[in-house]
C-alpha cells in the first residue's frame, strides 16, 4: 500500500470503471462521474485519470467497437486489473477501521 | 434519443482547427479514443445546445486536453536511446581529454594556432582580393594603358606601357565608342599647397579630376552635388579627414582654400570647397585626400588637353552593354590612326578592367599602389600548409593513441556497436577537439590583430572575419577539418577486430607507425621549406638593402618645396647659408632624387655612326652639384661647373646605360657628340657610372641628367651624423628666414628610398612569422610523439638499464628513429623550396645566389629543433628509475 499514490479524483474513476463493467470508456466514464459526483468535469482530466492508472497498472484496456456518433473512432474500453481491485478493497478497509476507531463518544459529544 | 434528431446533427460537423490542433500535439495511440470521444460528447451537447455553445464547449474541452500524460514527447519518443548514445560518448570524450591534459593541449593549441594563422592568412588574402570591390559599377569600369609599339633592341622586349598618358584620348574616347557611356580623367598625383588662416599644409594626394568622377567610382559625397561639384574651375572636393584638417567643425562648403601653384597645372589661386566625401576607402588601389577639377588644369594650360604627346592623365572609363572588349580592342589600331595625326607613331593603347588594377597589373607608372599576386598564393599556401601541419599532429597523436583506445573500441563491438557508430564517434570527438581549437584561434586572432594591422599598414576587423557570409564558410570548415583530422583515427580504430585486441595481441603496424611516419616525414618537409626559405627572404632583403647603390644615401636629408618658383629664386643664397653651417657638408637642388618620381624624355643623339637617333629615357633634371653632392662617380668627361657658363643650355650627363641604349660600348667615346633634348641642343660632356635610382627589383635603366637647376622641387643636404637633431632644427632656421612662406618638410633619403620595399618587408615580416608558428606546430607534434613513444617503450628502457645501457645509449635510441625522418625530410624539402625560392628571386633584378650552405643550415636547424624537443622526453626517459618502470602493472 505504501507506494501506490491513488490521488482521490483518480480513485472516484477506478472506482467508476469497476462499477461501469463492460461499458467502461471515456464518455461513459465521465457520464457516471458527473451524475455522482454532480459537477462538470472534462474529457481531458478523466483522459489523463486514465492514462495515469494504465502507466501504473491499475487498468488495462482494449479497443471496443467504433458507432456513427463517434465519427467511426472506437472506443477504448477500460477494465480493473486484479492489484487495482486489491489496491481499492485495502484502502476501503483501511477507510472502514479508521470509520470504526473513531471514538463513538467523540462522535457524540460533538452532537451536543 | 430520436432518431431524426440523431441524424440531423450529423450535418453539424466539429469546428476543424482544434480538431488539426489536437492531431499534431496528442501522441498518436491516443488519439482515437480521444478523437471519438470528443466526438461523441460533441453530437450530444447538440441535442441540447445550439452548433455554436456546442462547438465552444468542443474547443474549451480540447485545449483541456493539453496536459504533459497525453501529449507527443520528445524523451520518450523512439530517440531515447541514441540520446543516452550520445551523452556516453561525450563523456568518454571528456574524460579523454581531460586524462590526458598534455595531449589535449597539444592538440588543441596546435590546432589552434594553425587555425589562427589560416584566419589571418586569410583576412590579409581576402583585404587583398578585395580592392575596388566597393564600386558598384565596378564591372563596367575599364582604364586606358597606354603604350608604344616599338620595340627595346636591348632586351628584344615591348616596353612597359604605362597607366599614365596622354589627355586628349578622353573626349575621343567618348566621341568615337557609343558603348561608353562616361569617361573620367584626371591628373597625374599632385601636392599643393593649401592654406586657410594659419594651417598651412603641403597636401599631397591631390588628383585634378573631371566631374564625371561621381558617375563612374562610388565615392560617397556627403555635402554638395555630385553633378556639379567638380565642374567649375577652381572648386575642390575634399575628404572628411582633410575637410576636418582644415575647417574643424567648420561647415566647410562654400569656403575658400588659398592654394600654391601646382607645377604645370594649375596657378595660385583660391579653390571653393564645393563637395565633402568619405575618405577613400582603404582597399582603393588609388586614393587621395582632395580632388579639383580638372577645368582648374584646362583653364591653365588648355594646349595639353590637345597635344597627344603630353603625359599628364589618368583615364578610366564606363562602358554599357553594349560593350565587348574583344571587339574594343580590334578597334583600336583604326581608333589611333583617325586621331593621331602623325603617321610614324609608335603609340598604342591598350584597356584594363578595373577588376585587375590592383593585383593583375603589370603596367608602370600607376595612380597608387598595387598588390602582388605571387604573394597572395604563396601566403595562402603557407596558410595551407600550415593548417597542414597542425591537422598532422592531431593525427599522429591520435593514431599513436590508438592501442590505448583499441580496448574500448573492442568492447563497445563486442557489446554491439556499429562500425558506423564508432566511426560517428571518433569523429564527433574530433570534431569537439576542433571546435574547441577553433573557438581558441577566434581569441588569438583578436590577440593578434592589432600586430597584424601594424605589420600589413591594412585595417583588420574581427568582423571581416565572423559575419553571416562566412559563418556557414567557417562551419564548412570545421567540419572538413574534423574530418579530415578524424578520419584516420575512425576508420582505422572501428577496424580493428574485436578478437585479437582483446586477447592483447597488438602489433606495431595496427597503431598506423607507418603513416606516423609518412606524417612527420611530411610535415618536417614543409618545416624545412620553410626555414631554408624564411632564411633566403632575409638574406635577399638584407643583399638589397646594403647593396652599393652607386650614391650616397646615407645621412642625406631631403627638403621637399614642391617647385616653388620662388625658393629656387633665392637657391643660390639657400646654399651659401646652408653650406656655412659646419654640420652640412653639401647641398644640391634637383627635380627628382633617387627613389622619388622623374619623368621620362625624349632624347635625340648623335650616334657612333654619326647619324642622330631618338630614344626615351627617364631624366633627372639636376642643380649645378647634384653629381658631386650624391657621389656619382664619372666614368668620362666633366662634370657641370660654373667655371663653363653655357653648360646652363648646352651640356649633358648622361649613363653608362644610356651611352650603351646609342650603342657606345665605351663611354669616352660619347664625349663631344651632340644632343638635342627638350628644345635644348649641346654636347655630352660627361657619362656617370650606372647608380641604382628606382629599386632593385629593376635594373639600372639608361638616364640623362640635364643640367636644369629652375625646375627644381628638392634641396637634399648632407650632413653629419652627430647631433642630427640640433642640425635639423638649424636648418629649419635658415629655411625660415629665407623661403619663410614654404612649410619646412623634410625627410631622409635612405628611408624615402627603403620606402620603395615596403611591400617587402611585409612579405618578409608575415612570412618569417608564419614560418616560425608553422615550425613550432610540428615541435609540438614531436614533442606528443616522443612523449608518448617513450611511454609505450617504458619498460623496454627500463630492461636496457638493468643490463647495463647508461643514458646516452637509451637517449641515441629515442632520438634515432626521429632523426632518420628528419634527415629524409631535408632531403624532400631541398629540390622543392629551391626551386620555389628561385621563382620568388625573380622579382629582384638584383638577387643573391642561393647557396647548398642553407638547405644544410635549414636541416641542421631542423635537426637541433627536433633533437631539443624529443631530448626533453627522452632523457627523462632514459633517467628513469628502472625499478619504477619495471614493476607498474
Amino acid at each position: 500500500m505504501k507506494k501506490t499514490k491513488l490521488g482521490e479524483f483518480e480513485e472516484f474513476v477506478l472506482l467508476t470503471v469497476a462499477a461501469l463493467q463492460r461499458e467502461a470508456y471515456g464518455v461513459e466514464i465521465k457520464r457516471e462521474l458527473e451524475e455522482r459526483l454532480k459537477t462538470k468535469l472534462s474529457v481531458g482530466s478523466i483522459q489523463s485519470a486514465l492514462k495515469r492508472m494504465e502507466e501504473k497498472g491499475f487498468l488495462i484496456s482494449e479497443f471496443g467497437e467504433a458507432t456513427m456518433k463517434r465519427g467511426g473512432k472506437r472506443k477504448r474500453i477500460y477494465h480493473t486489473t486484479s492489484y487495482a481491485r486489491k489496491v481499492l478493497s485495502e484502502m476501503r478497509e483501511i477507510r472502514a477501521g479508521l470509520w470504526e476507531a473513531i471514538p463513538k463518544l467523540a462522535h457524540e459529544l460533538k452532537l451536543i | 434519443m430520436i432518431q431524426s434528431n440523431d441524424t440531423d446533427s450529423y450535418r453539424h460537423q466539429p469546428p476543424k482547427w482544434p480538431l488539426r490542433l489536437l492531431r499534431f500535439f496528442l501522441k498518436k495511440e491516443y488519439l482515437e479514443e480521444i478523437e471519438g470521444d470528443m466526438e461523441e460528447i460533441f453530437r450530444e451537447n447538440l441535442q441540447q445546445h445550439s452548433l455554436k455553445i456546442a462547438s465552444r464547449i468542443y474547443t474549451w474541452d480540447i485545449l483541456k486536453l493539453f496536459r504533459p500524460i497525453l501529449l507527443k514527447n520528445i524523451r520518450q519518443t523512439s530517440t531515447l536511446i541514441p540520446f543516452a548514445m550520445l551523452e556516453n560518448y561525450f563523456k568518454i570524450a571528456w574524460r579523454n581529454l581531460i586524462k590526458k591534459t598534455a595531449y589535449s593541449v597539444i592538440n588543441i593549441l596546435g590546432l589552434a594556432l594553425g587555425i589562427a594563422c589560416c584566419f589571418l592568412i586569410f583576412m590579409f588574402v581576402q583585404d587583398e582580393l578585395s580592392y575596388d570591390n566597393y564600386h558598384t559599377k565596378r564591372d563596367r569600369i575599364y582604364r586606358v594603358i597606354h603604350g608604344s609599339k616599338s620595340v627595346d633592341s636591348s632586351t628584344g622586349k615591348s616596353y612597359p606601357f604605362w597607366v599614365w598618358g596622354n589627355g586628349p584620348i578622353g573626349p575621343a574616347l567618348t566621341a568615337e565608342f557609343p558603348e561608353i557611356d562616361k569617361v573620367v580623367q584626371f591628373s597625374g598625383r599632385a601636392d599643393i599647397l593649401l592654406s586657410k588662416e594659419d594651417k598651412v599644409y603641403q597636401e599631397d594626394g591631390i588628383f585634378f579630376m573631371d566631374s564625371t568622377a561621381f558617375d563612374v567610382f562610388t565615392w560617397e559625397l556627403l555635402r554638395g552635388d555630385p553633378k556639379t561639384a567638380l565642374a567649375a574651375p577652381y572648386s575642390i572636393v575634399l575628404t572628411e579627414t582633410t575637410a576636418r584638417k582644415y575647417f574643424g567643425n567648420e561647415d566647410p562648403l562654400g569656403k575658400l582654400l588659398k592654394a600654391g601653384q601646382s607645377a604645370g597645372r594649375s596657378r595660385e589661386g583660391h579653390f571653393t570647397v564645393t563637395g565633402i566625401m568619405k575618405d577613400v576607402p582603404s582597399n582603393s588601389h588609388f586614393r587621395f585626400n582632395v580632388l579639383a577639377s580638372m577645368s582648374t588644369f584646362k583653364i591653365t594650360r588648355p594646349e595639353v588637353f590637345e597635344d597627344w604627346g603630353y603625359v599628364d592623365f589618368y583615364t578610366y572609363f564606363l562602358v554599357n552593354e553594349k560593350f565587348d572588349r574583344a571587339a574594343f580592342e580590334k578597334k583600336i589600331p583604326d581608333f589611333i590612326a583617325r586621331n593621331r595625326r602623325e603617321p610614324d607613331s609608335e603609340y598604342t593603347f591598350g584597356i584594363e578592367p578595373l577588376k585587375e588594377v590592383y593585383l593583375r597589373t603589370e603596367a608602370e607608372r600607376q595612380p597608387g599602389e598595387t598588390g602582388s599576386l605571387p604573394n597572395i598564393y604563396v601566403f595562402s599556401i603557407i596558410g595551407v600548409f600550415i593548417l597542414a601541419i597542425a591537422i598532422i599532429n592531431f593525427m599522429n597523436l591520435s593514431t599513436a593513441r590508438s592501442m590505448e583506445r583499441a580496448k574500448e573500441v573492442a568492447i563497445r563491438k563486442s557489446i554491439g556497436a556499429y562500425r558506423s557508430s564508432l566511426i560517428f564517434q571518433f569523429l564527433g570527438e574530433s570534431f569537439i577537439i576542433v571546435l574547441m581549437a577553433m573557438l581558441v584561434a577566434l581569441i588569438l586572432v583578436a590577440l593578434a590583430m592589432p600586430s597584424m594591422e601594424d605589420f600589413t599598414d591594412k585595417v583588420f576587423m574581427i568582423q571581416d572575419l565572423v559575419n553571416w557570409q562566412t559563418i556557414p564558410v567557417l562551419l564548412g570548415g570545421l567540419l572538413v577539418i574534423s574530418i579530415v583530422a578524424g578520419s584516420y583515427p575512425a576508420l582505422a580504430l572501428s577496424g580493428f577486430g574485436t578478437v585479437t585486441v582483446l586477447k592483447g595481441i597488438t602489433k606495431s603496424n595496427m597503431g598506423g607507425a607507418n603513416l606516423r611516419k609518412a606524417l612527420v616525414i611530411f610535415q618536417f618537409s614543409l618545416s624545412i621549406a620553410l626555414i631554408a626559405g624564411t632564411i633566403i627572404v632575409y638574406m635577399q632583403m638584407n643583399h638589397v638593402l646594403d647593396k652599393e647603390l652607386g650614391f650616397d644615401k646615407e645621412h642625406i636629408l631631403v627638403l621637399d618645396y614642391n617647385y616653388d618658383g620662388a625658393v629656387n629664386e633665392k637657391s643660390e643664397a639657400l646654399r651659401i647659408e646652408m653650406e656655412a653651417n659646419p654640420a652640412i657638408l653639401s647641398a644640391a637642388f634637383s627635380r627628382s632624387v633617387p627613389g622619388s618620381y622623374f619623368p621620362n624624355a625624349y632624347t635625340v643623339l648623335q650616334s657612333g655612326d654619326g647619324e642622330m637617333q631618338g630614344l626615351g629615357q627617364p631624366i633627372f633634371q639636376v642643380g649645378m652639384d647634384f653629381i658631386t653632392h650624391f657621389g656619382l662617380k664619372l666614368v668620362a668627361g666633366r662634370s657641370y661647373s660654373r667655371d663653363f657658363p653655357s653648360d646652363s643650355s648646352k651640356a649633358l650627363v648622361i649613363n653608362e646605360a644610356a651611352a650603351r641604349q646609342y650603342g657606345y660600348t665605351n663611354p669616352a667615346d660619347v664625349i663631344g657628340k651632340k644632343f638635342s633634348q627638350w628644345g635644348r641642343e649641346g654636347e655630352v660632356i660627361g657619362v656617370v657610372k650606372d647608380f641604382n635610382y628606382i629599386s632593385l627589383h629593376r635594373t639600372i635603366e639608361p638616364l640623362t641628367l640635364p643640367l636644369a637647376p629652375y625646375e627644381s622641387r628638392y634641396l637634399s643636404l648632407k650632413i653629419k651624423s652627430d647631433d642630427i637633431a640640433r642640425t635639423i632644427e638649424d636648418v629649419s632656421a635658415i629655411w625660415s628666414k629665407l623661403v619663410p612662406h614654404r612649410p619646412f618638410l623634410y625627410s631622409f633619403l635612405d628611408e624615402d628610398f627603403n620606402r620603395q620595399y615596403k611591400s617587402d618587408f611585409i612579405f618578409r615580416k608575415l612570412f618569417t612569422t608564419f614560418s616560425c608558428l608553422a615550425i613550432f606546430i610540428a615541435c609540438l607534434g614531436l614533442l606528443g610523439l616522443a612523449t608518448y613513444t617513450a611511454q609505450q617503450r617504458t619498460k623496454e628502457i627500463g630492461i636496457r638499464k638493468v643490463l647495463g645501457a647508461d643514458v646516452r645509449n637509451i637517449v641515441a635510441l629515442l632520438s634515432k628513429d626521429f632523426i632518420k625522418l628528419v634527415i629524409v625530410s631535408i632531403l624532400i624539402a631541398t629540390p622543392i623550396s629551391w626551386y620555389y625560392m628561385n621563382q620568388w628571386l625573380e622579382g629582384f633584378a638584383y638577387r643573391m645566389e642561393i647557396k647548398a650552405w642553407i638547405f644544410g643550415l635549414a636541416g641542421l636547424a631542423a635537426v637541433v629543433i627536433a633533437v631539443f624537443t624529443i631530448s626533453f622526453q627522452s632523457l627523462r626517459s632514459a633517467r628513469m628509475n628502472p625499478v619504477s618502470s619495471l614493476r607498474s602493472e
